[in-house]
């Protein structure tokens, strides 16, 4: 029997053709059976193999966890530094222990979800500190940053090219994003505006500039990468 | 299986080749590779057992676990033979950490097939075949009660193991230089996963006679011929994906080769290298002779004593350097496993391995069918293929971790172009 579409010639086993899964079927020709060369309905029982690991790691965090416990309470019988440890604690579990439950961790779920976990974090420090610099500094400088990380992130996973003008582009909107880090500090902490943001948006918007000229012009590239190369 | 040995059980450091591949495992993946032998009638599983009783005995440095020293992994005989396992619808499936502390290797017994899938630290492909051959032949000796001459690879199964069987080849061949590890990175091919662990099996099968015909218009040998098969698909399947000429990458193909053929030795472990021819896309077209002739003159120019010597040089010089030896194993682990993600896989675009026309004494020849050989997919990139010649057909396995057999489809189409007839098989008819 051979495929009617690419033309191979199928063995007797083959119900499709394995090349291009056009089914084998003519109404006219008796279809020759043959034993199929393996089962075809056994499969291993899928075990994750890191399982046993990842729950070795999260007793790695709780051993601590419960000895800050003890330790805050029976100082004072009340708890202090408690929180801060157990935030800290959580945020490393998120960003380091917890792709490791997933045989494919997509960095363009887990960096929003980090950047949600330090604004959590940083909400709590401000309530225990008795702070008021959370919601007119921190969230907004983190929500930024996280937005920038995420559309940066996102790009080169699913792009796949075009680093250059991706890193170029999120270099110059980490220098615009300092003259808003300035703003803010200054609106929320009252200090005077200084100005300073200017120095770090102008070095960040050069060197984006030039990562995105390098991507422009292919003969730049190759003569740095001509002198660069190590 | 945990019977109490009468001896202490026999143990052999791994040998230079072998020592990457406990380090490079995942938890999803790690390098093992299949032989099997599909005979005329149903398999008797307690005559097998029986024979695999006997081959456990005699090869101790494939029939083997792998256990961890403080510096080193280490190979130890089994003291009994494994379980024989029923087969599942793919080859190959995940052989964990913990199987691999009990066995390293598996028998695998499907109908009339015998498989066995080994981990390659205990042994490359000429080692392993003439552990299935011997095994194969201990099988049909007790079912059929005939008598099979020691010749072709089968030995003695009652001698106790010779010590040149059991010799890490490498370092006494070391040559006095070693050869520089600087190489291009190569094609990464891709496509959608196959997320349930499934391995696509797809076997080409061509008649020897015809292939060797036309190997030898272009004046080239069986491996050579199929490597630039291979490498020419490969082209046509990066030209499909990347019509921009100026994009594309280079095509390489690593092709082990046997150093037995080199170099005085008999060991049953691994003792190969490889050589990776390689085209670059962006100089232009390629006819099917220039492919021949690139990888002729690159097997021609690498595989003799001196070059393979500086390559082996290379290698034993890093495991002998005294400072590495120091390292706790746990510390070289994560080292090597680092360069092996970094480097290892990078360099060719997948592996081409030929086994060579597989010979028996013909006593036993009326009881086979045929062999197989199937390669582990790679750690990060979805092909291998394995082939060998049995009889009057070469049988072309290909294996995959990707939904769609695009590199399949140019392959036979080449094979097509050539005027080659092709009879292809798989593991996936209810899918």
């Amino acid at each position: 029997m051979y495929c009617v579409n690419c033309g191979v010639k199928l063995a007797d086993t083959e119900k499709k053709c394995p090349l291009c899964n056009t089914v084998v079927c003519h109404p006219d020709v008796k279809q020759p059976t043959a034993q199929p060369l393996y089962p075809s309905d056994k499969l291993p029982v899928s075990r994750s193999g890191s399982r046993g690991l990842n729950g070795a790691v999260i007793f790695l965090f709780v051993i601590p966890l419960l000895v800050c416990f003890f330790a805050d309470r029976s100082l004072d019988g009340v708890l202090d530094w408690f929180g801060y440890v157990a935030g800290a604690l959580v945020m490393l579990y998120v960003a380091f222990a917890l792709p490791m439950w997933f045989a494919r961790p997509n960095p363009v779920i887990f960096v929003p979800c980090n950047f949600a976990t330090l604004a959590l974090y940083l909400l709590y420090i401000n309530w225990a500190s008795g702070g008021n610099w959370f919601w007119s500094f921190a969230l907004p400088v983190v929500g930024i940053m996280c937005l920038i990380v995420s559309a940066v992130v996102t790009l080169l996973y699913y792009l796949r090219r075009g680093t250059l003008y991706i890193l170029g582009g999120a270099f110059i909107a980490l220098g615009a994003f300092m003259l808003l880090v300035e703003y803010l500090m200054n609106l929320t902490f009252s200090l005077p505006a200084l100005g300073w943001a200017v120095y770090p948006l102008l070095v960040l918007a050069l060197f984006g500039g030039l990562l995105i000229y390098l991507g422009i012009n292919r003969p730049a590239r190759e003569i740095l990468e001509r002198k660069l190369f190590f | 299986m945990a019977k109490k040995p009468s001896m202490p059980l026999r143990w052999v450091r791994l040998d230079n080749a072998a020592k990457i591949y406990p380090a490079a495992r995942r938890n999803n993946w790690s390098n093992v590779f299949r032989q099997s032998v599909t005979l005329a009638d149903d398999v008797d599983t307690d005559v097998l057992k029986s024979a695999l009783e006997v081959a456990v005995k005699r090869f101790p440095s494939i029939a083997a676990r792998l256990r961890k020293g403080v510096f080193w992994y280490y190979l130890e005989q089994m003291a009994a033979a494994p379980d024989i396992r029923e087969e599942y619808s793919y080859p190959l499936t995940h052989m964990s950490r913990g199987e691999m502390r009990k066995c390293a290797f598996r028998v695998i017994v499907f109908r009339n097939r015998i498989a066995v899938e080994f981990f390659h630290s205990l042994t490359d492909g000429t080692g392993a075949l003439i552990f299935l051959k011997n095994l194969v032949a201990e099988y049909l000796e007790q079912k059929y009660s005939i008598s099979i001459p020691l010749e072709d690879g089968i030995l003695d199964r009652k001698a106790p193991p010779k010590e040149e069987e059991l010799e890490d080849c490498f370092p006494k061949n070391a040559g006095p230089v070693p050869a520089s590890r600087k190489d291009t990175d190569a094609w990464h091919m891709s496509g959608e996963p196959q997320r349930d662990g499934f391995l696509h099996l797809t076997c080409f099968k061509v008649s020897v006679e015809e292939a060797l015909a036309m190997a030898h218009n272009y004046h080239v040998t069986m491996t050579v011929f199929m490597s630039a098969v291979m490498m020419k698909a490969l082209l046509n399947l990066q030209n499909e994906k990347n019509p921009n000429a100026r994009r594309r990458k280079r095509i390489k193909l690593l092709i082990p080769v046997n150093l037995r053929q080199l170099f005085p030795c008999s060991t049953l472990r691994n003792f190969a290298m490889y050589t990776v021819p390689e085209l670059d896309p962006r100089l232009g077209e390629y006819t099917f002779e220039e492919i021949c002739a690139v990888i002729k003159h690159k097997i021609g120019a690498e595989f003799t004593p001196k070059h393979m010597g500086s390559v082996i040089a290379t290698n034993v010089g890093d495991e002998q350097n005294p400072l590495v030896r120091l390292i706790p194993l746990p510390i070289k682990n994560l080292v090597m496993k680092a360069i092996f993600d970094s480097v290892g896989e990078k360099k060719s675009c997948l592996t081409l391995s030929n086994l060579g026309q597989v010979k028996v004494p013909e006593a036993m020849a009326s009881y086979i069918r045929r062999f197989d050989f199937i390669l582990g997919v790679q750690a990060a990139a979805p092909y291998n293929c394995g082939m060998l010649s049995y009889g009057d057909t070469i049988y072309i396995n290909f294996i995959r971790d990707i939904k769609d057999a695009e590199l399949e489809r140019h392959f036979f189409a080449v094979l097509q172009e050539l005027g080659l007839s092709v009879t292809v098989e798989s593991n996936e008819n209810e899918r």
